[in-house]
């Protein structure tokens, strides 16, 4: 049975700097999702290519981001790294951990796209004249985004959660962070984390809705 | 009252509805288990040995506690920023970790008497040149999340205006980033930094001057609305004093002067 009066007016006090925390979330993962596709491009490049070297990169890249926790990869990021002399603050490993873990995922992503697009297509475009960079550019990549679409969206949504995990990291500065250090001043922990599940939420269902739009816009053809 | 059956029955319900209202102390003692938080990532407080076994202070107080209350001890251990949700969901009866008594958690939680105190000192990475409290301005300087040197050091890091506090969630994770130079110094309690920079585990660090924090007084703590207990635990307390075995435990596991739990010119 839980023993616990609730004081909603002390904790909602600290909402703008939980809000400006928020906005630092959205940021990271923001960034993370911008790296992790110019990324996950050049992996999915990688995978296709004649080069063993290349192909084993994004192997490797892939199996790691998507079979190892995230909380790994941005614990790596920060004290793995640290302990060969190169320092990321934790802003910087969080971010390089998120981006990392996206790029995995959505190469993944992408190449179940490309695999739904018939191979006919491409020969089609070739003998229409088309260069094989057009062919893919024009051909394949326009179709590509559009069965991609809605994974990178969840792969964004998963950016945001995966933001909390930088309180492993020391970093203070984005809502997971921002909670934490309220909830050990005061030890109003429900609140705090109350507040933080609630903001959480709303980015995440914001994200999800905004997505749906721009899909309905772009994708009707 | 005409009727004796009608007072009969009236009395019958009080006896259940008091039986039912059996406070902390005696559900542990009728339980026979005496569950502690205790935190296991701060030695010489907590920690482990190499079997894996919970030892420390901590873990021999809270063994004196279930003994002076003729039950068994469960230690359960709870990272510093999980104490609290721990005692409110339940899963510990009370807290053996090493907490400082602020009022704002005083709102939330009941305080015993203080059962330990602590002085804060600077561990700094000799890379870092610092010696003092005064040379980590501007410089990027942790602690461990929810800590009372956390709370103090990132407010002076503000006063100061420059550098950066990084929070880290466990004590270990400090001292293994000050290691490795990502922070360049940290302010812990005085037992703490000689335990780490002594067990060898985090090369290139070094106990620098004291920190100009107030003493840091720790507090054992329970539910707030738990009178019974946060008075059995006072009385603990000052028996563990009084009997000398604060001392001996002190002399155990710290050794040197024995810090006074007592504040001159005010009661408590």
């Amino acid at each position: 049975m839980l023993n616990y009066t609730f004081h909603w007016n002390q904790a909602l006090k600290a909402l703008p700097q939980m809000l400006e925390g928020a906005l630092v979330t959205l940021q990271i993962a923001g960034l993370s999702m911008a790296i992790g596709l110019a990324c996950a491009i050049a992996l999915t490049l990688f995978r296709l290519s004649e080069n063993r070297l290349l192909r084993g990169i994004a192997a490797v890249w892939v199996e790691t981001a998507r079979n190892t926790p995230a909380l790994f990869q941005i614990y790596m990021a920060h004290f793995g790294l640290g302990s060969f002399g190169i320092h990321l603050s934790p802003f910087t490993a969080l971010l390089a951990g998120i981006a990392f873990n996206n790029a995995g995922y959505l190469a993944e992503n992408f190449r179940g796209a490309l695999k739904a697009i018939p191979e006919t297509q491409t020969r089609a475009a070739r003998s229409l004249g088309m260069t094989p960079f057009q062919a893919f550019r024009l051909i394949v990549v326009p179709q590509m985004l559009r069965i991609a679409f809605l994974p990178i969206t969840n792969q964004m949504v998963w950016a945001i959660l995966m933001t909390s995990l930088g309180v492993t990291v020391g970093m203070n500065m984005d809502l997971a962070g921002v909670t934490q250090e309220l909830n050990a001043r005061s030890f109003r922990t429900f609140e705090f984390f109350g507040i933080a599940a609630v903001i959480f939420y709303l980015l995440t269902k914001s994200v999800t809705l905004a997505a749906r739009a721009i899909a309905w816009r772009m994708f009707r053809y | 009252m005409k009727h004796p059956f009608f007072v009969f029955g009236l009395m019958a319900t009080t006896a259940i509805a008091t039986a039912a209202q059996a406070d902390k102390l005696d559900e542990i003692i009728s339980s026979g288990t005496l569950r502690c938080a205790v935190v296991l990532d701060f030695p010489p407080m907590g920690s482990r040995d190499a079997d894996n076994n919970p030892i420390g202070f901590d873990v021999d107080y809270c063994n004196d506690l279930a003994a002076a209350l003729g039950v068994t001890a469960e230690i359960v251990e709870t990272p510093f920023p999980e104490r609290i949700p721990a005692l409110m969901s339940g899963r510990v009866d009370v807290g053996v970790a090493s907490t400082s008594d602020t009022l704002e958690r005083a709102k939330t939680v009941g305080m015993s008497i203080p059962y330990f105190a602590f002085e804060m000192v600077v561990s700094a990475n000799d890379k870092s040149g610092i010696k003092t409290f005064d040379d980590m301005k501007g410089k990027v300087v942790g602690a461990t999340a929810g800590t009372y040197e956390a709370i103090a050091l990132e407010e002076q890091v503000k006063a100061w205006g420059g550098g950066e506090f990084r929070p880290y969630q466990t004590q270990s994770d400090v001292f293994l980033a000050l290691s490795q130079g990502q922070i360049d110094a940290t302010v812990s309690t005085s037992t703490v930094a000689q335990a780490n920079v002594k067990s060898g585990n985090f090369p290139g660090i070094s106990v620098g001057g004291v920190a100009p924090f107030d003493t840091d007084y720790v507090a054992l703590f329970t539910n707030r609305e738990e009178y019974g207990m946060i008075n059995y635990l006072n009385l603990f307390i000052n028996q563990q004093v009084r009997t000398g075995r604060y001392d001996e435990l002190f002399q155990k596991w710290i050794g040197g002067e024995l810090p006074n739990l007592t504040v001159d010119s005010v009661y408590r």
